[in-house]
C-alpha cells in the first residue's frame, strides 16, 4: 500500500516530465511545501478541513506556477544539463527556504483521514493508505486519459518531445509547462496529505521524493498507468525485505532496496517497463 | 601556458601561495586548506561533468570512499601517506567505475539518478557494514600524515602537503584534457552518437571519465581525512556533492581554471555565511536557530539556479568574452 503512495508522488515526476522533459529533482521539496501549506491553513488559520484542503491545493498550484515562472520559463530550449541542474538547485533552495520559514522543529500534522484502520481478515490496513491508494488509482486513470486522449494532453507530449519544434507548430510551450508544474505541485500536496495525515511534519519528510524515484524509473518516465503497477511491485519488495531480510542482516536494507532495484533497471532496461524507446540519429 | 606572461603569472601565484602561511592568519590558512582539497575534487568533477558531459551527483560519495580507504589503510596498516593517497584514489576510481558502467548505457538525467544511488548506497554501506570495518556511525579517527619522521600536524604543514598534492593533480588534469582522452571526452560530450561514428569508443570514454573523476575525488577525500583526522559518514552527503557541482557551474563548465575559480567563490561564500550567520540569527529573533545551514541552502540553491538562468557557461566564459573584446577593440567582433 505504501507503494501506491510512492506511485502518487512519482506521478508528480511523470507529469512534469511528460509535459516538459524536465526531471524534477525537487519533487520531495514540493511535497513538504504542500505539507506546510496544509499545516498552515488548518493548524495556524484554524480553517475546517472542507475549506482548507481546496485552499491548500490552490495555494500549492500557485507555488508550482511561481516556480515555473521564475526558474523554468527562461530555460525553454536549453540543454538537459541546465534543466537538471536548475531542479537540483531548486531542491537545495526550497529546502533552505522551508527551513528559514518554518525551522527544523517537529509539528503535528492535521488528521485528514480517519485513524481507525480497516480490518480485512488478519490484515490491518491503515485508513490513510487505503484512501490514498484509491486516490492514486483514480488520479492515474484520469491523468492517463488526459495525456492520451485530450488535445491539451497531446499538446503537452509534443512540448516534451522538443520545445523548439513544438513552439514553431504554434503550441504554447510556456503554458504547457506551467500547467504541468501546477499539476505536479497539486499531486505532491495530495501525497503530503496522505503520507502525513495524523503524523508529524518536519522538513525531513522530503525524503519521500527520493523514495518515489525508483518507482518513477521502474515504470518508465512516460507511463502514468505503469506507475501503479511499479508502485505496487516496489512497495511489496520493500516490505518483504524489511520483514524477512532485515532481521537477518540487522540493518535497514529495506530503505536501500528500491535504489538497488533502480540501478538494476537502469542497467537492464533504461527506459523502464513502459517507457518509450527513442531512436537517436545525427 | 601559451605565453611568457602567463608563465610569469603562474610562477608569481605559486610563490605567493608558498609564502601564504607567513602572510595571513591561521584561520585563513584553514580556509585555504579546504579550498585546496575542494579544488582537487572539483577539478575531477570538471573532467567528468564539464569535459565528458557525464552528470555526476555522487562526487561526495567517491570522496568518501577515498577518505575511508586512506583512513583505514593509515590506521590499520600504518602505510605512509605517499602510498595511501594514491591507493585512496584507486579505490574511489574503482567505485566510480562501477557507476561509470551504467553510464555507458544511459545518459542525461538518468545518469544523475544512478550517481544519486551511489550516494545512498555509500551511506548505507558505511552505516551497515560491521562497525569494526568502517566504524559505522561513529566514524574513524585518522593518524597524522607522516614521512621520514616528519609529521603533518599543524595547519601550515598540512597546507604545504595539500598544496603539493593539489598542484600535481591540477597539472595532471591539464595534461589529461590535452591528451587524446581529453579530446575524446569533449567529442562525447558534444554528441555521443557522432563521436561513435567517428570511431571513438563511446562506452570506454564514458567509463574513463568516471574513473578519472572518481580518482580525483578519492585523492581529495584522502587529503580531507588527513586534515580533519576523523572520517564520518555525515561528511559526504548529497548536499556536499551538490556543493561541488555548484563550484563547476559557477566557474564554468569545461574549464579547469573555471573549476578553481568556482571553488574559490563558493568556499568564500560558505565561509562568510558561517561567520555572519550566527550574528544574524542573534539579531533577527523570529528566524529559526539553524540559520547557518538554512542560509547555506538558500544561497547555494540560489547561486546554482541563477547561474543556470543568467550565465549558464559560468564566470570563465564571461572572462573569455571580455578578454577577446579587449584584444579586438575597437571592433565589436
Amino acid at each position: 500500500m505504501i507503494g501506491l503512495l510512492y506511485a502518487l508522488v512519482a506521478m508528480g515526476f511523470v507529469v512534469i516530465y511528460r509535459a516538459s522533459k524536465v526531471f524534477n529533482f525537487a519533487q520531495g521539496e514540493l511535497v513538504i511545501i504542500g505539507g506546510f501549506i496544509v499545516w498552515f491553513t488548518t493548524m495556524q488559520l484554524g480553517l475546517s478541513l472542507w475549506l482548507s484542503i481546496p485552499l491548500s491545493l490552490v495555494l500549492a498550484g500557485l507555488v508550482g506556477y511561481l516556480i515555473e515562472r521564475i526558474f523554468l520559463t527562461k530555460l525553454i530550449g536549453e540543454s538537459v544539463f541546465s534543466m537538471v541542474m536548475v531542479t537540483v538547485g531548486l531542491l537545495i533552495l526550497l529546502r533552505g527556504v522551508v527551513l528559514l520559514l518554518f525551522g527544523a522543529s517537529v509539528r503535528p500534522f492535521p488528521i485528514i483521514f480517519p485513524l481507525k484502520p480497516l480490518l480485512l481478515g488478519d490484515m490491518l490496513i491503515p485508513m490513510n493508505l487505503l484512501i490514498g491508494g484509491i486516490i492514486t488509482i483514480v488520479a492515474a486513470v484520469g491523468l492517463s486519459w488526459f495525456f492520451n486522449w485530450t488535445r491539451s494532453g497531446l499538446r503537452m507530449t509534443a512540448v516534451a518531445e522538443d520545445h523548439v519544434v513544438a513552439a514553431s507548430m504554434g503550441i504554447s510551450v510556456k503554458g504547457s509547462i506551467a500547467f504541468a508544474w501546477i499539476l505536479g505541485a497539486i499531486l505532491s500536496t495530495i501525497g503530503a496529505m496522505i503520507f502525513l495525515s495524523g503524523k508529524s511534519l518536519t522538513f525531513l519528510a522530503s525524503d519521500i521524493g527520493f523514495a518515489a524515484l525508483p518507482v518513477a524509473l521502474f515504470a518508465g518516465l512516460e507511463s502514468i498507468g505503469g506507475l501503479v503497477l511499479a508502485g505496487i511491485i516496489i512497495g511489496v519488495i520493500q516490505s518483504l525485505t524489511t520483514n524477512y531480510l532485515d532481521p537477518i542482516i540487522g540493518g535497514s536494507l529495506g530503505s536501500v532496496v528500491p535504489y538497488i532495484i533502480m540501478l538494476a533497471i537502469l542497467l537492464i532496461r533504461p527506459t523502464g517497463l513502459f517507457g518509450w524507446r527513442t531512436i537517436e540519429r545525427v | 601556458m601559451r605565453t611568457r606572461w602567463q608563465a610569469v603569472c603562474l610562477a608569481l601565484f605559486l610563490v605567493v601561495m608558498l609564502a601564504m602561511p607567513y602572510l595571513v592568519s591561521g584561520r585563513i590558512i584553514a580556509v585555504l586548506n579546504m579550498m585546496l582539497i575542494s579544488a582537487v575534487i572539483a577539478v575531477g568533477l570538471q573532467i567528468c561533468t564539464g569535459y565528458a558531459g557525464q552528470i555526476n551527483l555522487g562526487q561526495a560519495a567517491f570522496m568518501g570512499v577515498g577518505a575511508y580507504t586512506a583512513s583505514i589503510l593509515a590506521s590499520k596498516t600504518g602505510l605512509t601517506f605517499l602510498l595511501t593517497i594514491p591507493l585512496a584514489g584507486f579505490a574511489a576510481a574503482l567505485f566510480g567505475f562501477l557507476f561509470g558502467l551504467t553510464a555507458t548505457r544511459i545518459k542525461g538525467f538518468y545518469l544523475a539518478l544512478t550517481t544519486l544511488a551511489a550516494q545512498f548506497i555509500f551511506h548505507f554501506a558505511v552505516l551497515n557494514l560491521p562497525s569494526s570495518w568502517l566504524g559505522g556511525s561513529n566514524g574513524v579517527t585518522v593518524p597524522a600524515a607522516e614521512i621520514f619522521g616528519l609529521r603533518f600536524v599543524t595547519e601550515t604543514q598540512q597546507f604545504y602537503m595539500n598544496l603539493a598534492v593539489a598542484a600535481i593533480m591540477i597539472a595532471g588534469a591539464f595534461g589529461i584534457i590535452r591528451s587524446r582522452f581529453g579530446r575524446a571526452f569533449i567529442a562525447v560530450r558534444d554528441d555521443d552518437v557522432a563521436a561513435g561514428i567517428m570511431g571513438i569508443n563511446v562506452a570506454a570514454t564514458k567509463a574513463n571519465a568516471f574513473l578519472i573523476g572518481a580518482f580525483y575525488a578519492g585523492v581529495g577525500g584522502a587529503l580531507w581525512a588527513y586534515m580533519i583526522r576523523f572520517v564520518g559518514v555525515d561528511q559526504f552527503t548529497l548536499f556536499h556533492s551538490i556543493f561541488f557541482v555548484a563550484m563547476i557551474i559557477v566557474g564554468g563548465m569545461g574549464s579547469i581554471v573555471g573549476a578553481l575559480v568556482g571553488v574559490f567563490v563558493i568556499r568564500t561564500i560558505q565561509e562568510v555565511i558561517a561567520t555572519v550567520g550566527p550574528n544574524i540569527a542573534d539579531s533577527v529573533s523570529f528566524l529559526g536557530g539553524d540559520i547557518v545551514f538554512a542560509g547555506m541552502n538558500v544561497i547555494l540553491g540560489g547561486v546554482i539556479a541563477l547561474f543556470m538562468i543568467l550565465e549558464p557557461k559560468g564566470v570563465m566564459h564571461r572572462w573569455n568574452i571580455l578578454k577577446s573584446s579587449y584584444r579586438i577593440w575597437p571592433f565589436p567582433y
